[in-house]
């Protein structure tokens, strides 16, 4: 059921070529995160997400330092090791220091096209609309400029509808592992998730629907085992995702940045394109790198817990994320006083080996309680 | 460092300033960062206090591990700001040469010096439950536009808005003004103190001027920082025109880049001291210099003027413009090598340096050295390790002509 899925991340650059030869369409590398990849499609290219790889840091040791997250240093590592060679642009969003430095890094380095959109902090409507017509004008040129196509806007509204679809049917996705624990594997789920990064959006959903078609009478297993809620910026590395189901429990939601906060947001609205990148930026679900008074993360986190009728939480760090960083003890004694148990695991996504980790999920699990041994 | 009698004045100011701001019991406290618009703030009445002045203060004093210390058991992660976790200990143990700061009654932060003060300040603002504005100052990853000039303006109306509300009284434009009349007679001073540092030999390092900024980043807007800087400059200036060198037998000169190593201020006076090395130019200090360079500001609008001034400081250019300004100052200041200063607590700083690094070496054919090291965070500098490479820098440096 999950092997077109695995199949696509088992060999990414064979994906990636030969659905880049299929569409006749310029591959472009998106960094995290939330960038409209829609703007990409409308405008003929082929968008891929950049959340990082866990692959041995070697030349870009020479331009990042230890400090920088893995995310930063796997992607430069792949461009600078000639491994990103179907990539003939690169997008980057204003999330947090280390990209808006990267992006300039990446500026004098390498001679493919970087383009950027940066997102407005202001939470006043006129100026955020101000700041975004300028960004969006800029960022569509740009595009452009990389296809040789023109975005057009049928082709923004059909693309909007594209994705849109892949995103709710996602949702559904989302929607039978809160209804039915443990009835998907959680390494499957992320499977599924990750293949999204790099197929095409066309392949992509017609995989999604097959697969909940599959699924639709598939029931979860008899019995409960522990009930996790995973909450951080990327749920890299997979095979770290694969020792829950080991252990034996069962994620039920996530508040991933790769995750759910990217596939909660909307359709994207067509006509007015200003608007609908705010709608896409600020929309959704709340995240650590988007400052958004309205939307509090600790009432989020608390209510999605109770939804899902999860048992715990586990914070899912990949070193030196300092949005992620900054919000967790806050966040950790939000959930005390809830009597929600939580753990933090830190991680890297050069890790050679999870199996650290496996003892850490293992113990919060006996303390949670419900572990079948 | 140089011995300047002007020093004590400094004492005596900041001195004054940290008890009115724990004494102004009628006044509302804001928290600001370094480069918050603080003008709108004076205008209102309301005290501004700096956590990062603080916080430099706290690691100059050698006090900043055991708040940093506090923080980390209270669970921030070492991977954060040690300028964050500092104030985050002071706030939590009442620490620090002033024994802790007063409770913020609202928080204005900006972004120009990076995306991560507002995370910190999310943090304060929820442990206090107070207001928090954001001034966006985009990074200029390709230069200043009027767009993003206009996008400020139309921020600093809001937080007029703003303060307003906060200080239940209406905006007072005409107070503002003088504010900033003053603000940049400061800023002016202070430029023209740290151009000085083109004298042979250099009046006023680097160190010095890191010891001097904290009336311009705490009290500008003020008259008391205008005459401070008024004195300063006159006796620097005395120096300069009696070419008394703060490093005796001058023979490098060289630019600091990146914030100060607060905790190394001395043992770095001994250690470039010895090796006759002067840090003359720093882009640090540089950064409230902005202001000065809109002498029409009475002409022009002066919203613009501070909106520009805000969105133009070295750390929010983009890598082209640093390398220009970078290589600028080594040419005007007859520089003989740069250090940069890979600052695990700054990553708008510090990410990409070491392209900077190559590149600033490539255009001026000038040696430079990165050296690994920490604002405020003693435990992960290693003194051998920086001194062999900044020996090994020294060596490769031809000396001044």
């Amino acid at each position: 059921m999950f092997a077109p899925f695995y199949a696509a991340i088992a060999d990414i650059s064979a994906t990636i070529r030969r659905h880049r030869d299929r569409l006749g369409r310029p591959v472009i590398g998106v960094l995290p995160a939330y960038f409209p990849l829609e703007l990409i499609h409308a405008a003929g290219g082929y968008p891929v997400q950049l959340w990082g790889a866990g692959v041995a840091i070697d030349h870009a040791e020479a331009y990042l330092q230890p400090y920088c997250c893995s995310v930063a240093r796997s992607v430069l590592e792949l461009e600078m090791r000639g491994s990103a060679g179907l990539i003939q642009a690169y997008v980057f969003t204003s999330l947090c220091d280390t990209l808006i430095n990267l992006r300039e890094l990446y500026r004098r380095l390498f001679d493919k096209p970087i383009l950027g959109l940066s997102f407005p902090v202001t939470q006043f409507a006129e100026g955020r609309r101000a700041f975004l017509a300028d960004a969006a004008e800029k960022i569509i040129k740009g595009l452009e400029a990389v296809t040789g196509r023109r975005v057009s806007a049928d082709a923004l509204r059909a693309a909007a509808g594209q994705f849109g679809r892949v995103r709710s049917l996602q949702r559904e996705l989302y929607r039978l592992r809160r209804e039915r624990p443990g009835a998907i594997k959680n390494a499957d789920f992320h499977a599924v998730l990750k293949a999204g990064f790099f197929l095409p959006v066309d392949e992509y959903g017609r995989l999604l629907e097959d697969l909940l078609v599959r699924l639709e009478s598939i029931a979860a297993p008899a019995g409960r085992r522990p009930r996790l809620i995973l909450s951080g910026m990327v749920f890299d590395p997979l095979e770290a995702q694969r020792l829950f189901d080991e252990v034996g429990a069962d994620v039920v939601d996530d508040d991933f940045a790769s995750g759910w906060r990217t596939v909660s947001k909307a359709t994207l609205p067509v006509d007015d394109p200003v608007e609908g990148i705010a709608t896409h930026v600020f929309g959704g679900a709340p995240c650590c790198c988007i400052h958004h008074p309205e939307k509090d993360r600790h009432d989020y986190l608390v209510k999605k817990i109770r939804d899902a009728g999860a048992d715990g939480v586990v914070f899912w760090y990949v070193k030196f994320c300092e949005p992620d960083a900054f919000d967790r003890p806050q966040l950790l004694a939000r959930l005390k006083q809830e009597g929600i148990p939580a753990t933090v695991l830190e991680m890297d996504l050069s890790m050679k080996s999870v199996e650290s980790l496996r003892t850490r999920i293992q113990a919060f699990c006996e303390m949670i309680g419900g572990l079948e041994i | 460092m140089t011995q300047l009698g002007a020093f004590k004045k400094m004492k005596e100011l900041m001195t004054l300033y940290y008890i009115e701001a724990k004494t102004a019991a009628d006044k509302p406290v804001a928290w600001l960062t370094s480069g918050a618009p603080v003008e709108f703030v004076y205008a209102m009445g309301a005290v501004p206090v700096y956590p990062e002045n603080y916080a430099a203060m706290c690691a100059a004093s050698h006090q900043s591990v055991a708040l940093m210390e506090a923080a980390e058991a209270a669970g921030f992660s070492q991977d954060i700001c040690a300028y964050a976790r500092t104030d985050f200990g002071q706030d939590l143990v009442r620490g620090g040469p002033a024994g802790g700061l007063p409770a913020p009654h609202f928080l204005v932060c900006s972004t120009n010096i990076c995306k991560t003060v507002i995370k910190w300040y999310e943090v304060v603002a929820r442990k206090y439950q107070v207001p928090l504005f954001v001034v966006d100052t985009p990074f200029l990853h390709d230069g200043l536009t009027p767009g993003l000039v206009d996008y400020v303006v139309a921020q600093f109306r809001q937080l007029e808005r703003f303060l307003e509300s906060m200080l239940k009284k209406p905006f007072d434009r005409d107070r503002l003004i003088e504010v900033i009349r003053l603000s940049r007679q400061a800023t002016g001073l202070w430029r023209k103190i740290l151009d000085l540092g083109r004298t042979v030999p250099v009046p006023f390092t680097s160190l010095d001027a890191f010891i001097h900024i904290a009336p311009i980043v705490t009290l500008r807007g003020t008259p008391a920082c205008v005459d401070y800087y008024q004195l300063l400059y006159d006796e620097v200036s005395g120096l300069a025109e009696r070419r008394v060198g703060s490093v005796s037998d001058e023979r490098y000169r060289v630019l600091w880049d990146n914030l100060p190593i607060w905790f190394k201020m001395r043992p770095f006076e001994k250690f470039f001291g010895e090796r006759r090395c002067a840090l003359v130019a720093a882009t640090y200090a540089n950064s409230w210099g902005g202001l000065e360079d809109f002498a029409g500001i009475q002409t022009r609008d002066a919203m613009e003027a501070l909106a520009v001034s805000y969105l133009n400081i070295y750390i929010n250019y983009g890598f082209a413009q640093r390398i220009r300004y970078l290589a600028r100052l080594i040419d005007e200041f007859g520089l003989t090598g740069f250090i940069m200063h890979s600052n695990r607590s700054c990553k708008p700083y510090s990410v990409g340096m070491y392209r900077l690094k190559e590149e600033l070496s490539r255009l001026t054919g000038k040696p430079g050295v990165v050296i690994e090291a920490d604002q405020n965070d003693p435990r992960v500098f290693g003194d051998a390790q920086v001194e062999a490479r900044l020996d090994t820098f020294i060596e490769s440096m031809a000396p001044a002509a």
